[in-house]
């Protein structure tokens, strides 16, 4: 068997495309279930697409890692895109994003039950089982009110970066809650409150608390289970874990919600771990040497 | 350019053209030439090639086209084919056509052929009763004699007489034809990467509206080009994709799955194209005999079609092991009687082939693919993972 067994996983999303290596060890994998406590996270990286053409970006990326570790194409066992795949040129194959946020998630934690994946267009809450199998879902509708590219676009309005928002959130006292169900209507809303004088913290507290309603909702639909990981380019936001936490137990909700610094990469981190599961698997069916 | 990009672009021009643009050159380059215009699923082109007509397949308007009067024929439980027609006729698109065949695949398609009656589209309006009893005595004659209207009705329009010898060149260039789709679809059963299912069903469909002599030589380069090794294989599933004979999905659909990590080795989309399965008889003294022997004989399965005698479940079964299919997806269109009710028992017939199975509904004209995507996405990776 060749080691180390190499694996990427690319997540290309709205705003940002994800990238990671992976050290896939078959050696130790769990029974039938791609569970990997020991497969290793080599390099990830994150790069905001612009307005660049995104096929362009993903292949500039791999390039990069790929020289940065020396490598090249052949020595990737396999290649996963997650997110608009189609985008990647090269690529070995293409896991759904649910797919992969559990996988990833559940990398993170062994232990996770439920993933809220917050991205930038949707909020989707998956429930999994003990080997990272999607069981069930739920996910925000067509509005994007509930979204990371919401948070964005306010944040731009009130003249803040996004990874300002977090911390601006914090010092919020008096927080004004939005509409959570229109992103129209909250943006009229943040209109209205930036004419009455409200702070910019306590309309950013006030998002955030909107939007995790929002979650807590699609949670109790979806009868989560705990522990929930949070995943996606939202889970690090202190100021929207904080807002969902106050709301969590506002709601009287006894979840436990875990979130992980690579908590972005989850996507990419699912994809290049079933990318070596798959690898492993097509090897053993057509009895090659892997 | 490269010639498969060139293909490609005029088939899109000619396939999706509202408003049959090649075809009506084609009839306006002679004088005693018909322009006949058929609904899916099947017609034998062969009969109106051979009297100097052009058969052009009318498979709706897609997204392409607004419906404003088509509604106001069809209540809102119809589906979407008839509507985009019925518009074009009444927007005078058909115009230069001089009759229709409307074949007796569902209710929709009956009562679209009264309406073209009335609104007295084309020279002739037929409804093409297909035979339910293969006996070649019965059904057969029967067949027969729906072919022969058909004939008569295109005499009275161009005054052309039917021949032995016309029909029998006509049923070898349509014989050609058949083979050419078939290898394509051999080739993409084992290299699926080599042309996607969206192309395919681009090439096929161009191949409705022009001329049989101009399709062969562009499918011929197609084989061609295919069966050198083009593009990259991805550790993508295999799937059969059934129900959507009638009504077309639209191409963001068929994109949507492919892209969902599905590569489509059949599907039932041109089915018309491809509905006798192997040659016709093309050196006989009776070629309408041969014609109706095929159909009797040869003919592909579809919801649409009566078959007790072979059963459609076992045939898509058959079909799924031959194309070395992982599974099947039901996509019909909404409101199609015909592919839904034989979901269930499709269904069944696959469960009890163990051959997982996924299904959906469209219009014509859908174009948001989310929920088909993640549907085809999620279906993708339990059979690449856990299957």
């Amino acid at each position: 068997m060749k080691l180390p067994l190499y694996t990427m996983g690319i997540d290309i999303g709205s705003n940002f495309i994800k990238l990671v290596l992976m050290d896939y060890n078959p050696l130790s994998e769990g029974e039938g279930s791609g569970v990997r406590p020991g497969a290793t996270l080599l390099d990830k990286q994150t790069e905001k697409i612009r307005k660049r053409n995104p096929t362009l970006v993903a292949d500039e990326m791999i390039q990069v890692m790929l020289r940065k570790f020396n490598l090249g194409y052949e020595d990737i066992a396999y290649l996963a895109s997650t997110g608009e795949g189609d985008l990647v040129k090269r690529k070995r194959g293409h896991f759904y994003g649910m797919t992969t946020h559990a996988k990833g998630a559940h990398y993170f934690f062994p232990d996770a039950r439920t993933v809220v994946d917050m991205g930038a267009l949707y909020v989707r809450a998956i429930k999994i089982s003990p080997d990272a199998r999607v069981l069930d879902y739920k996910m925000t509708g067509q509005c994007a009110s509930g979204s990371g590219q919401f948070v964005e676009n306010i944040s731009r309005y009130l003249g803040l970066s996004i990874e300002e928002v977090g911390d601006i959130s914090l010092q919020a006292d008096h927080p004004e809650v939005s509409s959570g169900i229109c992103a129209v209507l909250a943006e009229t809303d943040v209109i209205n409150m930036v004419s009455r004088g409200i702070t910019t913290p306590n309309i950013i507290k006030g998002i955030h608390l909107s939007i995790a309603n929002r979650i807590i909702k699609l949670m109790s639909s979806l009868k989560a289970e705990s522990p929930i990981i949070l995943t996606g380019g939202m889970a690090l936001n202190k100021g929207m874990l904080q807002a969902l936490e106050e709301q969590l137990t506002e709601t009287g909700k006894k979840f436990i919600v875990k979130t992980h610094p690579d908590a972005g990469y989850a996507g990419a981190i699912g994809a290049a771990l079933w990318g070596g599961f798959r690898h492993l698997k097509l090897a053993s069916k057509e009895k090659i040497m892997v | 350019m490269n010639p498969l990009n060139n293909i490609l672009t005029y088939c899109n021009e000619v396939a999706f053209d509202m408003n049959f643009t090649k075809a009506k050159q084609w009839k306006a380059a002679a004088t005693d030439r018909a322009l006949i215009g058929f609904l899916p699923i099947y017609f034998p082109r062969e009969i109106t090639h051979a009297v100097n007509g052009l058969a052009v397949g009318l498979l709706g308007v897609g997204d392409r086209k607004q419906i404003i009067k088509g509604d106001a024929y069809y209540q809102s439980y119809i589906c979407h084919l008839p509507r985009g027609i019925i518009e074009l006729a009444l927007d005078n698109s058909l115009d230069a056509f001089d009759g229709f065949i409307f074949p007796s695949i569902c209710d929709c398609v009956r009562n679209l052929s009264g309406m073209f009656k009335l609104a007295e589209k084309g020279k002739f309006q037929r409804y093409f009763d297909y035979p339910q009893n293969f006996d070649a005595l019965i059904g057969g004659v029967f067949y027969g004699q729906e072919l022969n209207k058909i004939i008569e009705d295109t005499y009275q329009v161009n005054g052309v007489k039917l021949t032995t010898e016309n029909l029998n060149h006509s049923i070898a260039l349509y014989n050609t034809n058949r083979k050419l789709i078939r290898e394509i679809y051999n080739i993409r059963q084992e290299y699926p990467w080599r042309l996607s299912a969206v192309d395919t069903y681009t090439i096929l469909r161009a191949g409705l509206v022009i001329p049989v002599e101009e399709h062969n030589p562009m499918l011929e380069e197609v084989v061609e080009i295919i069966s050198e090794e083009r593009g990259e294989p991805m550790d993508n599933i295999r799937v059969v994709i059934t129900g959507s004979f009638c009504e077309q999905p639209p191409l963001g659909l068929i994109k949507s799955i492919e892209m969902a990590g599905c590569y489509i080795v059949d599907d039932d989309f041109m089915l018309g194209s491809r509905w006798i399965q192997g040659d016709i008889d093309a050196h006989t003294e009776d070629p309408l005999g041969a014609l109706t022997h095929a159909y009797l004989t040869d003919s592909t399965f579809s919801s649409a079609m009566y078959d007790v005698g072979n059963p459609k479940g076992k045939r898509l079964v058959s079909l799924v092991r031959d194309r070395n299919a992982d599974g099947v997806i039901f996509s019909a269109a909404s409101f199609c009687d015909p592919a839904l009710l034989d979901r269930p028992e499709l269904q069944k017939t696959c469960d009890e082939a163990g051959i997982p199975h996924i299904n959906f509904q469209y219009h014509e004209n859908t174009g948001q693919f989310k929920v088909i995507k993640e549907q085809a996405g999620t279906f993708s990776d339990s059979i690449k993972l856990w299957a």
